[in-house]
């Protein structure tokens, strides 16, 4: 890699973690709807923004801890990993087709879901809508 | 309130005898002229179609008919459905498609299906082009890529109607009115335990059509494939390459929308879908 390019994937890392952190968890755990909707959900998800890394501890649809960067050792449920291409085109608005929704994205090949899909899957809207709120506009 | 709230579609049952099994069906129709039969997409029922059947620019040439897949929506499944697995096959959903028209009497009719449904009016074109008048494949593919495990589904873990909507969900696109993705979110949520996955064998299993579309005779059923851009499922590329192996298929990619363009965006859709019915209707006529 070029190090103009480093450079460059650097900023963009930078700019999309500063926009999921602005909306997450404040924008989770500010609204009640939103927690009530996750209330069946306790787990811990490790998000992937290219290669930072965030450890989101859910707890009975609230989320309990956002944590940058994860400690040694340390478990998780399941994860999200993404490439900052990846995130950066989900949070367009409007997206572009075929980088539109999470599935879209995997389908593609920048995005994969890991570990023990049950949380994620049995509350998928949850995490969707969760995902989808650094989005200019929020979730849909 | 508006001075008629009454709306114009109507809904009746019959009973039709599918490859040997009494199935009850709930059919809907509106308007009049050439008859049109709506086929709904996996794990869905006719809603789908209800933007459609309230629109005088279409009613009024076309007599429009949509009705549920048995164990869909209304209809219910045959007897003794508690002792087996739903699975649906291209010949059993052929067979349901020719035995239903054939049942209320319809002379040739114009067929529109989307995804699954889309999938099957291949079928059609290449087996029974004779016995319509045009088709119509809404999100239409010889074959497109699965992108989950369908195994979800259909789990005691897992409630099936949330996790049906909200892996679809994202087939809708961005540009399509909330009230209207959320309508069709929630026909995801009623399907009965399986039939969405169900429906799946027949578009991921059973009916894989590459290589096998040949013989459509385009001058006897003029086909139309329409997808929409944000169809990440079946994607404007698996229709434009479906289409490459058909002479004489007429092809369009519609602009913001997803996988279900008659119920996400009717407006939208309309755009896309009425020169076609006025094609079929000038031709006709």
């Amino acid at each position: 890699m070029s190090g103009t390019s480093k450079v460059s994937r650097e900023q963009l890392e930078r700019k999309l973690c500063a926009r999921f952190e602005q909306a997450v968890p404040k924008r989770v755990n500010g609204d009640p709807h939103f927690v009530w909707r996750g209330r069946n959900l306790s787990a811990d998800c490790l998000l992937q923004i290219g290669t930072v890394s965030y450890l989101l501890r859910f707890e009975q649809g609230s989320i309990k801890e956002c944590r940058k960067g994860l400690p040694l050792m340390c478990p998780w449920d399941f994860a999200i990993r993404g490439s900052a291409r990846g995130w950066d085109a989900l949070w367009q608005d409007p997206p572009k087709p075929g980088w539109h929704d999470l599935f879209a994205l995997t389908k593609r090949g920048e995005m994969t879901l890991e570990g023990n899909l049950h949380p994620l899957v049995a509350n998928l809207q949850y995490f969707k809508d969760i995902l989808a709120l650094p989005r200019k506009g929020g979730a849909r | 309130m508006k001075a008629n709230p009454v709306e114009p579609i109507i809904g009746r049952y019959t009973t039709v005898s599918i490859l040997g099994e009494d199935c009850r069906i709930y059919f809907e129709e509106a308007g009049q002229g050439i008859p049109l039969l709506c086929l709904h997409t996996a794990g869905a029922d006719t809603r789908q179609f209800r933007h459609l059947m309230g629109d005088e620019d279409v009613t009024e040439k076309f007599r429009v008919i949509t009705f549920d897949m048995p164990w869909h929506g209304k209809s219910y499944p045959p007897v003794g459905w508690e002792k087996r697995e739903y699975q649906l096959t291209t010949e059993l959903y052929v067979a349901m498609i020719r035995s239903f028209s054939a049942a209320i009497g319809l002379d040739r009719p114009v067929a529109m299906g989307c995804s699954i449904g889309g999938r099957i009016i291949l079928q059609l074109a290449h087996a029974h082009g004779r016995e319509f008048r045009a088709l119509i494949g809404l999100e239409s593919a010889d074959f497109q890529q699965p992108w989950y495990d369908t195994a979800w589904l259909h789990r005691s873990d897992v409630h099936g109607g949330e996790v049906c909507a909200a892996l679809i969900s994202g087939l809708i696109a961005p540009q399509s009115p909330d009230a209207h993705r959320h309508e069709t979110l929630w026909q995801y949520m009623q399907s009965g335990p399986g039939i969405f996955r169900g429906d799946l064998y027949f578009y991921r299993v059973d009916c894989d059509l590459r290589g096998k579309l040949g013989g459509i005779d385009t001058s006897v059923c003029p086909l139309y494939l329409l997808t929409g851009e944000y169809d990440f499922s079946c994607r404007p590329e698996d229709t434009l390459r479906t289409a490459k192996t058909i002479p004489g298929v007429k092809v369009k990619i519609m602009k913001e929308v997803g996988h279900f363009p008659m119920s996400e965006n009717p407006a939208q859709f309309k755009k896309y879908i009425m020169p076609v019915l006025n094609e079929i209707w000038k031709r006709e006529k």
